[in-house]
């Protein structure tokens, strides 16, 4: 059996009464992206905590590649590469002088350490401000280092925390393209966000967490698949569609047509395999196809359909 | 290693705050200054003295108490100025000799020298030194007097008799022989005892100052971020508190050759005394980081350190001598044990004062030690806590 | 204008109750220092003198006896003074000639008077005669002053021999030691006559609590002063700077934001430091004015500081020096005004100095000796306060 990054299994933690994290667990592949979605206080701070070995665990277990984390295991955490949430730099001290204090922890040194964090100084595009203070740095320039710091070690895992919160679009997107490249290369990323959008576009695999427990895992299909959710085709047209209504209907994964003024809408399973299928029948019928538009269901609708509440509450 | 690394960042953070020099390095130097040129040194009783006559008689009584080894004259203009200075505690006594001492000497009428104090008990010392030396100065007089009473002949005849009479007679002396053990302190210099209770006030004051930088690292983020790499909750703190150590070091250092060279301060051996500044800078540290675990506001960390900083001085013999504690309040000195700057006094104490070997002071140094293993094992445990928990 | 004064005043007095800072700060620490300072300082300052003589009289003669009856028979009969004859002088030294021990409950003397066999002759002879002392290195307070008899009785004596041989060369008759006596008859000729003067020293406790509690008022008034730094700094000055209210009234509230938290902290000092360890501050109308008085001062003075730094750290640091150096200088930790010299002079410069001065005169006198003491303060605040007006005015267009 090849060797999980991360695994963790039965994640407990209870501030005072509070459940903050209930039986939380998830493994975490070499070059996969996992995303744990979920509302503020949903338990992902907490559960990350746990994960890197910064909060003593109330139950469960977790492995990175392969070594025990607990809080004091250094072995583990030399495979771990940390983005907290809340920026955690020296303001007082250089973006390089940041970074070199990190990599030293890390026990890198030397010429290696120097060449790496130029090398990072360019990834995060700090590189003609890296002997500026932090203090002066804008928010997005302190998010990227923030961002950088947990980069530096090439850590097997790198666990990302609510990066992009109150980052300007541009540098959300840099740090998007980053955290890409970072995945292709092999690194594992754990990524924890309330966005949708950036979970669906970076994550492998998602888990969904809410009031400390996750509700659903898999991939965005899977997911989607999960809760039985349909794609919604809209074909705008020209011409009589009844004739078409009716043989869409015949085709096998749609679920439902609407014939309306100009335009045909249709639930489908899986509109991608099907769309040319569709195409062909509706042109057979002799209507006139001027557009498309595809709504695919996303995480938000999942998401509200298994807690019953919309993810930015 | 880490804590070397961490340490020299704390450093670095250190040296770029400007307003660690006046702290660290010019206020403890100034403070000794003051100190040792107020109250250091040799005390003497000072006398006002208000000679409102320039006769020979009154301006000889100036220099016959001007005369007496214990006692500073200080000259003052007026009975006014005089009286408001005892009053203010400027003097501890005045003595006002009048316009007409030496006419009414003359005239054969007894005179009145008032003698101004707080209260006539604080000041009987001085007043013995007044009266005798009325005494010394009035022998031929009164001489003169006796022999005009009885009759022999006219006050100034027998003035001249008593004069040449006198010369004849040999003195009634005083041998004064100092005897058993000097209360320790009168064989320091100037500003020895400021110096050695003022290094160890401000290393300890500016150790728990510096108890914020652990403070800024946790609210920063950074301790946390710390933890997340390979580096353990201990290694982070000794880390910091290296920092804090060196700082206090270097300040320690830095009054002790700035003293020595500025005002001739005896520090005794310098490598014992480098010792004993080694070790209480490590205590120091420690109760910084103790600090620095238990407050995560600066400004209340702050108000603690100086509330904590000047009142174990205070406590531990840095403002007022273990000595005198000592000597008047037993059960007070030892109280004053209970701080490492006691310890630490003691130490420097037995070094500069006895000569103390290192054998004289290792029990003095492995109580330091103590104290620094105390505080740094509390700080580890209490920081786990706070960050892990 | 004063509606919205008062609305910010107590916008930042609720911050500042909730940080508590400012409780540690004004209160908590020169409450714990005084009770600190007076515990250590008061058995030292309440030390009384007293001494303890031994006398040995190896001659026996009148002169000798002089002395032990008359002189140190009269000294004994104070109570702060005990005087004991001994037989030998190797016992009266055994009791001065000792180690500091302060834990020993061995018998010691200050001083021992030797008086030498021949004593008696030689004074009535026309040789030299000696009286000895010895004197404790440990108790020199005690030891000058039986030095001080011990003289004080050699210029008797030494009266009396220059008068009988004046007498006799003047051609008396009769005993030369008769007339050696008599002459002591006559009155010294200047008579020391005692003038108390009115204490205006406070006491150890209040002096700590004094010292202490303006010392710290500098610190605290500093939470209001700088309020303009820490609202620039959470970035809502421009909030209050858009508002339709007067830049007058945002000064004001910061200043009345110090003012109430140096009242409050300044009368819970005296009340509690009152109460706790009995300072005895003198008459309340008196303290109150210099209280009023030196939270003007200390405003006027730590606006400044406000008024002209550029951000809440720099303000921190030069406030920190200022109020040490002024409080230190200012005598509140050590009374430098009784060291004399030229700081005694310098520390008027500080208004510490002139408030500790206004407590001592009241101490001593009544509530109009602290009239120079409550001048001198409100013109510091006056001209620090004006000056620090016109900074934060220009701060605030900048």
């Amino acid at each position: 059996m090849t060797q999980r990054t991360l695994e963790c299994s039965g994640l407990r933690k209870v501030f005072d009464d509070l459940v903050a994290v209930d039986d939380v667990g998830f493994h975490i592949d070499a070059g996969e992206t996992y995303g744990l979605l979920g509302p503020n206080g949903a338990g992902k701070t907490t559960s990350i905590s746990m994960i890197s070995g910064l909060l003593m665990r109330d139950g469960g277990t977790v492995t990175v590649g392969g070594r025990e984390m607990t809080t004091t295991s250094t072995d583990a955490k030399a495979l771990l590469g940390l983005v907290p949430q809340d920026i955690a730099v020296y303001p007082d001290l250089t973006a390089r002088e940041n970074l070199t204090f990190f990599g030293r922890l890390y026990d890198m040194d030397g010429k290696t350490l120097k060449a790496r964090a130029d090398e990072v100084l360019e990834i995060i595009g700090l590189s003609d401000r890296a002997d500026d203070r932090t203090e002066d740095f804008s928010g997005g320039m302190k998010r990227r280092l923030n961002i950088g710091i947990g980069l530096l070690h090439k850590p097997a895992l790198l666990i990302l925390d609510e990066p992009t919160v109150g980052v300007d679009p541009q540098s959300r997107n840099a740090i998007l393209e980053s955290v890409e490249h970072l995945s292709r290369e092999g690194m594992a990323v754990l990524y924890t966000t309330h966005y949708m959008e950036e979970a669906e576009r970076l994550c492998d695999r998602v888990g969904i967490i809410d009031h400390g427990q996750i509700k659903a895992e898999g991939t965005r299909r899977e997911l989607v698949q999960m809760v039985g959710q349909h794609d919604r085709v809209r074909l705008e047209t020209t011409g009589s569609v009844d004739a078409a209504v009716a043989a869409l209907d015949a085709l096998d994964g749609v679920a439902k047509s609407d014939g309306g003024d100009g335009s045909i809408e249709l639930l489908v399973i899986e509109a991608g395999e099907h769309l040319t299928e569709i195409l062909s029948v509706v042109t057979e019928s002799g209507v006139a196809v001027s557009g498309v538009d595809i709504d695919e269901p996303n995480l938000e609708s999942v998401f509200l359909h298994l807690t019953g509440r919309a993810l930015r509450d | 290693m880490k804590s070397f690394t961490i340490a020299a960042v704390n450093l670095k953070r250190f040296v770029r705050d400007r307003s660690n020099v006046f702290f660290v390095f010019i206020f403890p130097m100034l403070l000794i200054l003051v100190l040792g040129s107020a109250f250091g040194g040799d005390f003497q009783a000072r006398l006002g003295v208000i000679a409102e006559s320039e006769d020979p008689l009154a301006q000889d009584l100036v220099t016959r108490l001007q005369a007496i080894e214990t006692v500073a004259v200080v000259e003052a203009d007026s009975a006014e100025g005089a009286l408001r200075s005892v009053e203010r505690g400027e003097l501890e006594a005045a003595v006002i000799i009048p316009a007409d001492y030496d006419e009414a000497i003359g005239s054969g009428r007894t005179v009145s020298v008032e003698f101004l104090a707080r209260s006539a008990q604080e000041a009987s010392s001085l007043r013995s030194n007044v009266e005798s030396a009325i005494t010394q100065q009035a022998v031929v007089l009164r001489a003169a007097r006796f022999a005009e009473s009885e009759g022999l002949a006219t006050f100034d005849a027998a003035l001249s008799t008593a004069t040449a009479t006198e010369g004849f007679i040999g003195d009634v002396s005083v041998d004064v022989v100092a005897v058993g053990e000097a209360f320790a302190l009168d064989e320091l210099g100037q500003f020895d005892s400021s110096a050695q209770t003022q290094l160890l006030l401000f290393v300890f004051l500016t150790s728990l100052a510096g108890s914020s930088a652990l403070i800024q690292t946790r609210r920063l983020g950074v301790a946390r971020r710390m933890i997340a790499t390979p580096t353990q909750v201990r290694n982070v703190l000794v880390g910091e508190g290296l920092g804090r150590f060196a700082v206090a070091l270097v300040q320690g250092l830095f009054i002790m050759i700035g003293t020595w060279l500025i005002f001739g301060v005896d520090w005794g051996d310098p490598i014992l005394a480098t010792v004993i500044l080694l070790l209480f800078s490590l205590v120091g540290s420690g109760a910084a980081m103790l600090m620095g675990a238990v407050f995560s506001n600066d400004e209340q960390a702050g108000g603690m350190g100086v509330l904590l900083g000047l009142g174990l001085a205070a406590l531990g013999g840095c403002m007022m001598p273990l000595q005198v504690f000592e000597l008047i309040a037993p059960g007070l000195y030892t109280v004053a044990h209970i701080t490492p700057h006691a310890w630490g006094l003691e130490a420097f104490d037995s070094i500069v004062l006895s000569n103390g070997t290192f054998t004289d002071i290792a029990v003095f140094l492995l109580i330091l030690v103590g104290y620094a293993v105390v505080f740094y094992a509390l700080a580890i445990w209490r920081l786990r806590v706070v960050l892990t928990r | 204008m004063m509606r919205t004064t008062w609305i910010i005043a107590r916008k930042d007095l609720r911050q500042r109750i909730r940080d508590r800072s400012a409780l540690i700060v004004g209160i908590l620490a020169p409450l714990g220092l005084a009770a600190i300072f007076s515990f250590v300082f008061n058995p030292i300052s309440e030390f009384e003198f007293s001494a303890d003589y031994v006398v040995v009289d190896e001659d026996g003669g009148p002169a000798a006896r002089l002395f032990v009856d008359q002189v140190l028979g009269g000294l004994a009969a104070s109570d702060d003074i005990t005087v004991e004859e001994l037989d030998t002088v190797d016992a009266a030294r055994a009791l001065v000639d000792v180690e500091l021990d302060p834990f020993s409950d061995m018998e010691t003397a200050d001083a021992a008077f030797v008086i030498p066999a021949g004593f008696s002759s030689a004074v009535a002879s026309p040789d030299e005669a000696r009286l000895e002392v010895l004197a404790s290195r440990g108790s020199s307070t005690a030891a000058g002053v039986a030095v001080a008899i011990a003289e004080q009785f050699a210029g008797e004596i030494q009266t009396a021999r220059v008068a009988a041989a004046t007498a006799e060369v003047l051609g008396a008759e009769g005993d030369r030691a008769d007339t050696g006596f008599r002459a002591l008859a006559i009155p010294s000729l200047a008579s020391v006559v005692d003038a108390e003067a009115t204490s205006k020293i406070l006491d150890g406790t209040t002096f700590y609590a004094a010292g202490l509690a303006i010392f710290f008022l500098f610190f605290t008034v500093q939470f209001g002063v700088n309020g303009l730094l820490e609202e620039r700094h959470a970035g809502t000055l421009p909030r209050l700077l858009a508002a339709p209210i007067p830049q007058a009234a945002i000064i004001g509230g910061k200043a009345i934001t110090a003012f109430v938290l140096g009242v409050v902290s300044m009368v819970v000092l005296v009340a509690a430091s009152t109460l706790m360890f009995g300072a005895e501050w003198g008459n309340p109308i008196g303290v109150f004015l210099l209280i009023l008085a030196g939270i003007f001062s200390a405003i006027g003075i730590m606006g400044i500081v406000g008024a002209f730094a550029k951000t809440a750290e720099q303000a921190g640091l030069f406030s920190s020096i200022i109020a040490v150096v002024l409080g230190f200088l200012g005598g509140t930790f050590f009374p430098i005004g009784q060291a004399g010299g030229i700081l005694s002079q310098l520390r008027f410069i500080t208004p510490h100095a002139w408030f500790m001065q206004g407590l001592g005169d009241l101490a001593g006198g009544n509530v109009a000796d602290v009239l120079p003491a409550v001048v001198a303060l409100v013109v510091f605040g006056l001209v620090c306060g004006a000056a620090s007006f016109y900074g934060v005015r220009k701060g605030l267009s900048r």
